[in-house]
C-alpha cells in the first residue's frame, strides 16, 4: 500500500506535463484538444489522490524522499512529499474540484484564441497547488506557494490586452509578495529556533519550547502575514476583488476553492506552533473574524455578480482562518471542503450567467434569469442556501463547527473568545442576507433589463454537468462532519492523528443544541431580512438603506484601496523615483566627482613636465641627493 | 589538467578567430566551437586533477589551478552562458564581429582563471587581466557615451585593485608564508594580529567591493550596461564579471578571518542597503538595460548579505546565487538585445502589448523574468533563499531588511513584463526567430537545472565554504589567547 | 704615490663644476661641455680606484680602465650625435638657448 501511496507523487508531475504539452505545442492543438489533455492530467491526479487517500486510511502517513534540495553543512532541506490525512484530503479537493472546473472551462473558454495558454496555466496551477500541500518541508511548500501566486498572476491577467486586467494580476502578485516576505522571514526564524525546516520535525519540536515563548509567537505572526497574503485576510485582502478580472472558472478554482485556502492549510499544517503560541493564535482569530465581518458588510454593497462572490470568499476564508486560529483545525479544513463545493458552484453559476449574457456582470441588469436557466438557477439556489447556513446543507455543519470552536476554545478564552463568537455569529447572519440579495437580484424577481433577459440561454451540458455534480456535493458533503454529540464526526476523526492538540471546553448537550438552533435562527433572520428588503419591498426600502453611511462604506469597500494607494503605492513610487534620482544625481555624480580627482592629479604631475632641460637636470640632482641622504640615514654606508 | 585547458582553449580559439577574421562564416563556426568546446571541458572539470607549474618560484608564485570547491560550478555555468552569447556576438555585431568574439573568449579565459586559481598572485593577475577585454568591448563597441563609461569603469577598477595589490603583497610578507598558495597562506595568516588582519582585509575589500559591486561603488556598472553594445552580449559578460563576491569567498574571508569578523558587519549593512536600494531604483527606470543593471545590483546586495552573514548556508547560497544570476541576468540582457534588434530602442515606453504578436518571445521572457526575481523552482531562488536564511541566523535585522527586496523584486518584475508585453498592442513584432530561440534555450535549460536540482552544485560549493567557517572558528579560538600573545610581543619589543 | 683620496676629491670638484655648469648655462654648447666635464670627473674617479685596486694586487685590476674606455667611446658617440642635433637646431632657430627649446612639454 505504501508504494501505491508513493505513486501519488506523480500527480503534480502529470499536471506539469499537461502544462508543458499545452504550453509548448498548444498552437498545433485543435478545438477542444487542449482542454481534454488538461482535464485528463487532472483526472489522473484525482485518481492518484484517491489511491493515496485509501492508502493513508489503511496504513497511515507516508513520506517519500527524492533526495536533497538544499544543502550546506547542517542545513539540509530534502525534496520530499508527505502524505497524511490532511494532505491527501487537500489533494482530493484540489484535483476533484479542479477536474470539474477544467471540464467546465472547456465550454466556458470555447473559441478563445488563447485556450491552450489558458489550460497550460491552469494545469500549472494544479501542479503548484499539489506541491504546496504535499511538501514535507517549508521551502518546498514555498515553491508551491509562489508557484500558485505566479499562476494566479498569469490567469488574472489572462486577457492581458486590457491593461486593467493585467494590472489586477500585478496587484495580486505584489500583495502576495508581501505575504511571501512574511513566509520567508517565518522560515528564517523557524530555522533559528528549531534548526530544521522539516514541517513534521518543527511541529514535533514546538512543544519543547516554552508555552507562549516569544520566538514561537514571532514565527506564528509571520506565518499569519504569509497566510493573510495568500488567503486575502486583513490587511492584505485588497487583491482578491480585483482578481475577478480573470476568467470566471479561474475565480472558481484559484480564488475560491483552492489557492485562497492555502493560508488555512498553512496554519493547520503548522498547528504545532500555533497551539503553543496562544498570543499568535488569538491574533489569527481576531484578524480572521474582523476580515469576515468587514468583507460580509462590503459584499452587501457590491453590484458586480463576481465581486459579491469575491467579498463573500474573503469573508468565508475568514471563517476558516478563525477556526484554525482557535485550534479547531478540523473545523477549518471542514469548511475548506464544504466551501470548495458551494463557492466553486456559485462562481461557476455566475460564469454560466455571464456566458449567457455575453459578458454582462452587473446584477442590476439581471433578474428573473432562473426561469430561463433552470439548471444554473437551481444549482445556484442550492449553493446560496448552503453558504447561508440553512440546516442540513453542507455550509450549516461546517459553520456551526467553527462557531462552536470559537466559543469553547480554551486558549482563546483570555483573548475575548465570546466577543469573537458574537461577531462571527453576526457575520453569519449578514452572509445569509447578502447571499439572498445576490440570488434574488440575479435569478428571481422581474427582469430589469429586457434586452439582457431576451439574450439569456442555458449553458451547454459541458458546463451544467459540473454544476450539478457540485450541487450534489454542496448538499451531501456536510455529512462527513456532523456534530460529534449527534453522530460520529468522520472528518474530525480522520484528521485527529495529524492535528496539534488544543484544549476545548466541553459543552453540555443542551448547549450544543442551543448553538445549532441559534445558527439556524441567525441564518433564517438573514434570509428573512433579505426577503423583506428585496422581494417584498418595492425597492424603496433598499434605496433608503443604501443612503446610510454604512452602505456607502460598504460600496467603497471601507476605502482600503484608496488608503493603500496614498499610504503605500504613491509613497512607494515616490521612494523608487527618489532612489533612482538620488542614484543619478547624488551618488553617481558624487562618485564621478571623486573619480574626477584622478585627472586633476594627472594635471598636477604634468606641471613638472615643463620642457626646460635645466629644470629636469635640477630635479635629477635633487633626486640623487635625496637618495644619498636616504641611504645615509638607513645606514648603507656604515 | 582540464583546469588548465579551460583557460587555454578560449585563448587559442580567440587567436584563431582573429586570424580568420575575414570570413564571417569561419568566425561564427569558431565562436560556436569555442563556446561548446569550453562547455564540454567544463563538464568534466569538477574533481579533475589540478595543474601546478613554476612561475616566479623565488617569490613564492606558482601557476596553480585547481578544480575543487566552487570554482568548477562557476566555470560550468559561465561556459553554458557563453555559448549563446558568443553566437549572438558572431551574428548580431555588424562591424568587426571577430574582434568582439575574440574579446569575449579572452574574457572567458580570464574568468576561468579567476575561478580556478589557487595562487593569490595568479588570481590577481587574472582578476586584472579580465578587466581589459571588458574595457575594450565597451570602448570599441559601446554607445555614444562609451568613453565616459569606460573611464569610470577603469578608474573604479584600478583604484580598487591598487589597494588590493598592496594587501596581497603585505599578506605574504607579514605572515611569513612560504608561498602565495592558498593552503600555505591559510596556515600562516591567522597568526597575524586582529588589527593587522583588519587593515589587510579592508585593503582587499575595497578592490572586491567595487567588483561585487556594493552601494555606493556601483555606478560604473549601470553606465557600463547602458553603454555596451546593443546586442547585449557584452552585458552578459558584465554579469559574469561581477567577481567581487567570489574574491571575498575564496580569498579575503578565509585568509583574514579575524579581519572579516570585524569588518563584516559594516559590509553586511552596505549589502543590505544595496539589495533594497537596487530593487527600488529598478522600479522607476525607463531604460531597459539600466533597469536590468539595477535589478542585478539588488541581487549582488543579497549575495553580499549572504557572504557577510558569515554563516555556512549563507556563504554557500551566495556563491550559488552568483552562478545562478549569470543565467537570468545574462538571458534578459540578450532578450533586451533582441528587442532592440526589432525596434532600435531600449526605452520601455516604446514597447507594450508584444505578447499578442510574439507569444513565444513573451513566454520565454516571462520565464526569465520570474527566474530573475527569484521565483522558487527557478535558478535564483535556492541561492537567494540560503543567502538570506544564513545571514538571518547570525544577523537577523540586516537580513530581514534585505528580504524587503523580495517585495520590490515582485514589483519591478511584473512591471517590466507588463510594460513590454501586456496592454494594447503597439506595433506588431516578429516572434522569436529560430536562431533567437536556440540562443535562449540554454538559458531556459540552465534556469531549470539550477532551480530544480541545486544539491550537487551546493555540495561542491560547500567544500570551499567550509574553509571559511573553519578559519572563522580558528580566529575565534585564537582571539581567546590574544591577551597573552600581545603581552609577550610587547615585552619582547622593550628588550 | 699620491693617495687615492686626492684623485677622488679632484673628481668630486670637477663633477660639481660640471653639475653647476649644467644647471646654470643656457647655451647648448656649454651644457655639452659641462656634461663632458662630469663624465670625465667620473672617469677620473674610476681610474683612481682602479689604480688603488691594482696596487693591492686584486684579480680584476684592469676592469676600471676598461670601463673608462667604454665611457670615452660613448662620450665620443654622444658628441657626434649631439652636435649633429645641435647643428640642425641652430639651422632652424639661429639659437642654441635651451630655455627656448621648451616646446616638448605636456
Amino acid at each position: 500500500m505504501n508504494d501505491l501511496v508513493q505513486l501519488a507523487s506523480l500527480a503534480p508531475l502529470l499536471a506539469l506535463a499537461g502544462a508543458v504539452i499545452n504550453g509548448l505545442f498548444g498552437r498545433n492543438l485543435k478545438g477542444n484538444a487542449p482542454g481534454i489533455i488538461a482535464s485528463l492530467a487532472v483526472a489522473a491526479g484525482f485518481v492518484l489522490s484517491l489511491i493515496a487517500f485509501f492508502g493513508v486510511r489503511a496504513g497511515g502517513a507516508v513520506r517519500v524522499n527524492f533526495g536533497d534540495f538544499l544543502v550546506a553543512g547542517d542545513f539540509k532541506i530534502g525534496l520530499g512529499f508527505h502524505f497524511d490525512q490532511l494532505s491527501v484530503l487537500m489533494m482530493l479537493i484540489i484535483t476533484g474540484v479542479g477536474l470539474l472546473i477544467h471540464i467546465y472551462s472547456i465550454g466556458y473558454m470555447h473559441g478563445d484564441d488563447g485556450i491552450s495558454r489558458y489550460f497550460a496555466q491552469l494545469n500549472l496551477f494544479v501542479a503548484a497547488m499539489l506541491v504546496l500541500v504535499m511538501a514535507d518541508s517549508f521551502p518546498l511548500m514555498f515553491v508551491g506557494w509562489e508557484g500558485v501566486g505566479v499562476c494566479s498572476f498569469l490567469l488574472i491577467g489572462f486577457w492581458y490586452r486590457d491593461l486593467a486586467n493585467a494590472s489586477a494580476g500585478r496587484k495580486a502578485f505584489i500583495v502576495n509578495r508581501v505575504g511571501d516576505f512574511g513566509f520567508l522571514l517565518a522560515m528564517f526564524l523557524t530555522y533559528k529556533a528549531f534548526g530544521t525546516l522539516d514541517i513534521q520535525a518543527v511541529n514535533a519540536a514546538a512543544p519543547s519550547l516554552a508555552y507562549g515563548a516569544a520566538i514561537l509567537t514571532g514565527i506564528g505572526l509571520l506565518y499569519l502575514l504569509a497566510a493573510a497574503g495568500k488567503s486575502a485576510q486583513l490587511p492584505l485582502h485588497t487583491w482578491l476583488p480585483d482578481a475577478m478580472a480573470g476568467p470566471t472558472p479561474v475565480s472558481a478554482l484559484i480564488h475560491a476553492a483552492t489557492m485562497v485556502t492555502a493560508g488555512v492549510y498553512l496554519i493547520a499544517r503548522t498547528g504545532g506552533i500555533f497551539a503553543n503560541a496562544p498570543g499568535a493564535a488569538a491574533t489569527v482569530v481576531w484578524v480572521a473574524v474582523l476580515t469576515a465581518l468587514m468583507a460580509a458588510i462590503v459584499a452587501i454593497g457590491q453590484t458586480d455578480i463576481k465581486k459579491i462572490l469575491a467579498w463573500s470568499t474573503i469573508s468565508q476564508v475568514g471563517f476558516m482562518v478563525a477556526a484554525v486560529g482557535a485550534g479547531a483545525y478540523w473545523a477549518g479544513i471542514f469548511h475548506v471542503l464544504t466551501h470548495a463545493f458551494f463557492k466553486a458552484l456559485l462562481f461557476l453559476g455566475a460564469g454560466s450567467v455571464i456566458h449567457a449574457l455575453g459578458g454582462e456582470q452587473d446584477v442590476r441588469k439581471m433578474g428573473g434569469l432562473g426561469r430561463k436557466m433552470r439548471v444554473t438557477g437551481t444549482t445556484s439556489l442550492i449553493a446560496t442556501l448552503a453558504i447561508a447556513g440553512v440546516p442540513f446543507l453542507s455550509g450549516y455543519f461546517s459553520k456551526d463547527a467553527i462557531l462552536g470552536a470559537l466559543l469553547t476554545s480554551m486558549p482563546l478564552g483570555n483573548y475575548g473568545g465570546q466577543i469573537l463568537f458574537v461577531l462571527l455569529m453576526l457575520t453569519a447572519g449578514i452572509t445569509a442576507f447578502y447571499m439572498f440579495r445576490w440570488y434574488y437580484l440575479v435569478f428571481a424577481g422581474e427582469p430589469r433589463s429586457k434586452a439582457e433577459f431576451e439574450r439569456a440561454h442555458e449553458s451547454p451540458a459541458v458546463m451544467t454537468v459540473p454544476l450539478s455534480i457540485l450541487a450534489v456535493g454542496s448538499v451531501v458533503i456536510g455529512y462527513v462532519g456532523l456534530p460529534a454529540f449527534l453522530a460520529p464526526n468522520a472528518i474530525q476523526e480522520w484528521l485527529a492523528p495529524v492535528m496539534a492538540h488544543v484544549d476545548f471546553e466541553h459543552l453540555s448537550t443542551s448547549a450544543e443544541w442551543l448553538l445549532l438552533i441559534g445558527s439556524v435562527v441567525v441564518a433564517a433572520a438573514g434570509l428573512g431580512l433579505g426577503y423583506w428588503v428585496y422581494a417584498l419591498g418595492s425597492g424603496a426600502l433598499a434605496k433608503r438603506l443604501g443612503n446610510t453611511p454604512l452602505a456607502s462604506a460598504s460600496r467603497g469597500a471601507f476605502g482600503f484601496d484608496r488608503l493603500y494607494r496614498s499610504l503605500f503605492t504613491e509613497p512607494g513610487e515616490g521612494l523608487a523615483e527618489g532612489v533612482a534620482s538620488l542614484d543619478r544625481d547624488v551618488v553617481d555624480r558624487g562618485m564621478t566627482g571623486l573619480t574626477g580627482v584622478v585627472p586633476l592629479l594627472g594635471r598636477l604631475i604634468v606641471l613638472l613636465q615643463s620642457g626646460y632641460v635645466r629644470a629636469y637636470a635640477f630635479a635629477m640632482v635633487l633626486g640623487v641627493l635625496a637618495l644619498a641622504v636616504a641611504a645615509a640615514l638607513i645606514g648603507v654606508f656604515a | 589538467m582540464i583546469s588548465l585547458y579551460v583557460v587555454l582553449l578560449p585563448v587559442l580559439i580567440a587567436l584563431l578567430v582573429l586570424l580568420g577574421r575575414s570570413s564571417a562564416a569561419l568566425v561564427r563556426g569558431l565562436a560556436f566551437l569555442g563556446g561548446v568546446g569550453t562547455f564540454a571541458l567544463s563538464l568534466f572539470l569538477a574533481g579533475s586533477e589540478g595543474f601546478q607549474g613554476a612561475w616566479l618560484p623565488r617569490m613564492g608564485v606558482n601557476f596553480s589551478l585547481d578544480a575543487t570547491g566552487a570554482g568548477p560550478v562557476l566555470v560550468l555555468v559561465a561556459a553554458l552562458v557563453m555559448i549563446p552569447t558568443l553566437l549572438v556576438a558572431a551574428t548580431r555585431v555588424e562591424q568587426n564581429a571577430a574582434g568582439f568574439v575574440a574579446l569575449l573568449l579572452l574574457a572567458q579565459a580570464g574568468l576561468n582563471g579567476i575561478f580556478l586559481s589557487k595562487d593569490l598572485i595568479v588570481f590577481y593577475v587574472f582578476w586584472e587581466a579580465t578587466l581589459i577585454p571588458g574595457l575594450l568591448l565597451l570602448g570599441m563597441f559601446g554607445g555614444d557615451k562609451r568613453r565616459q563609461a569606460a573611464l569610470k569603469y577603469l578608474v573604479y577598477a584600478v583604484a580598487g585593485s591598487m589597494l588590493m595589490l598592496v594587501s596581497i603583497l603585505s599578506l605574504k610578507a607579514l605572515s611569513g608564508a612560504a608561498s602565495f598558495h592558498i593552503t600555505e597562506l591559510m596556515i600562516a595568516t591567522p597568526s597575524l594580529s586582529a588589527g593587522v588582519q583588519t587593515w589587510l582585509f579592508v585593503g582587499m575589500a575595497i578592490g572586491m567591493v567595487v567588483k561585487l559591486p556594493l552601494w555606493p561603488l556601483h555606478s560604473w556598472l549601470i553606465d557600463l550596461n547602458e553603454q555596451n553594445h546593443p546586442s547585449g552580449a557584452a552585458d552578459v559578460l558584465g554579469s559574469l564579471y561581477k567577481v567581487g563576491a567570489f574574491g571575498f569567498f575564496a580569498w579575503a574571508l578565509p585568509l583574514l578571518p579575524a579581519g572579516a569578523e570585524r569588518v563584516a558587519p559594516y559590509l553586511l549593512a552596505l549589502a543590505a542597503v544595496t539589495a533594497v536600494y537596487g530593487a527600488l531604483a529598478a522600479i522607476s527606470q525607463q531604460h531597459l538595460k539600466r533597469f536590468l543593471a539595477y535589478g542585478s545590483l539588488s541581487h549582488m546586495g543579497i549575495i553580499g548579505v549572504g557572504l557577510f552573514g558569515l554563516h555556512l548556508a549563507g556563504l554557500s547560497g551566495a556563491i550559488y546565487f552568483l552562478a545562478a544570476q549569470m543565467l537570468s541576468t545574462g538571458g534578459l540582457f540578450l532578450v533586451a538585445g533582441m528587442l532592440y534588434h526589432r525596434r532600435r530602442s531600449f526605452m520601455l515606453k516604446d514597447y507594450g502589448g508584444l505578447a499578442k504578436s510574439a507569444p513565444a518571445f513573451a513566454g520565454v521572457s516571462l520565464f526569465l523574468i520570474f527566474a530573475y526575481i527569484g521565483v522558487p523552482g527557478l535558478s535564483n531562488f535556492p541561492g537567494e533563499f540560503m543567502a538570506l536564511l544564513g545571514a538571518f541566523q547570525t544577523s537577523p535585522w540586516p537580513a530581514a531588511f534585505a528580504t524587503l527586496a523580495v517585495i520590490a523584486a515582485g514589483v519591478y518584475g511584473v512591471n517590466l513584463y507588463q510594460r513590454l508585453f501586456q496592454g494594447p498592442t503597439t506595433v506588431p513584432t516578429s516572434d522569436l526567430s529560430a536562431l533567437e530561440l536556440y540562443v535562449l534555450v540554454p538559458f531556459i535549460a540552465g534556469v531549470l537545472w539550477l532551480g530544480i536540482s541545486p544539491a550537487p552544485q551546493l555540495r561542491q560549493i560547500e567544500q570551499q565554504a567550509a574553509l571559511v567557517t573553519i578559519q572563522l572558528e580558528r580566529a575565534v579560538d585564537a582571539a581567546d589567547e590574544v591577551p597573552t600573545v600581545t603581552l609577550a610581543g610587547l615585552t619582547g619589543g622593550e628588550k | 704615490m699620491v693617495q687615492t683620496e686626492y684623485y677622488v676629491a679632484l673628481s668630486a670638484v670637477l663633477f660639481a663644476l660640471g653639475g653647476i655648469g649644467v644647471l646654470t648655462r643656457r647655451s647648448a654648447i656649454m651644457l655639452f661641455l659641462s656634461i663632458e666635464l662630469m663624465l670625465n670627473a667620473a672617469n677620473l674617479a674610476i681610474v683612481a680606484y682602479a689604480r688603488q685596486w691594482s696596487a693591492a694586487g686584486a684579480q680584476h685590476a684592469l676592469d676600471g680602465q676598461a670601463a673608462v674606455f667604454i665611457v670615452l667611446a660613448i662620450a665620443a658617440a654622444e658628441v657626434a650625435v649631439g652636435l649633429g642635433i645641435l647643428v640642425a637646431i641652430f639651422r632652424n632657430r639661429v639659437s642654441t638657448d635651451v630655455d627656448e627649446l621648451s616646446e616638448v612639454r605636456a
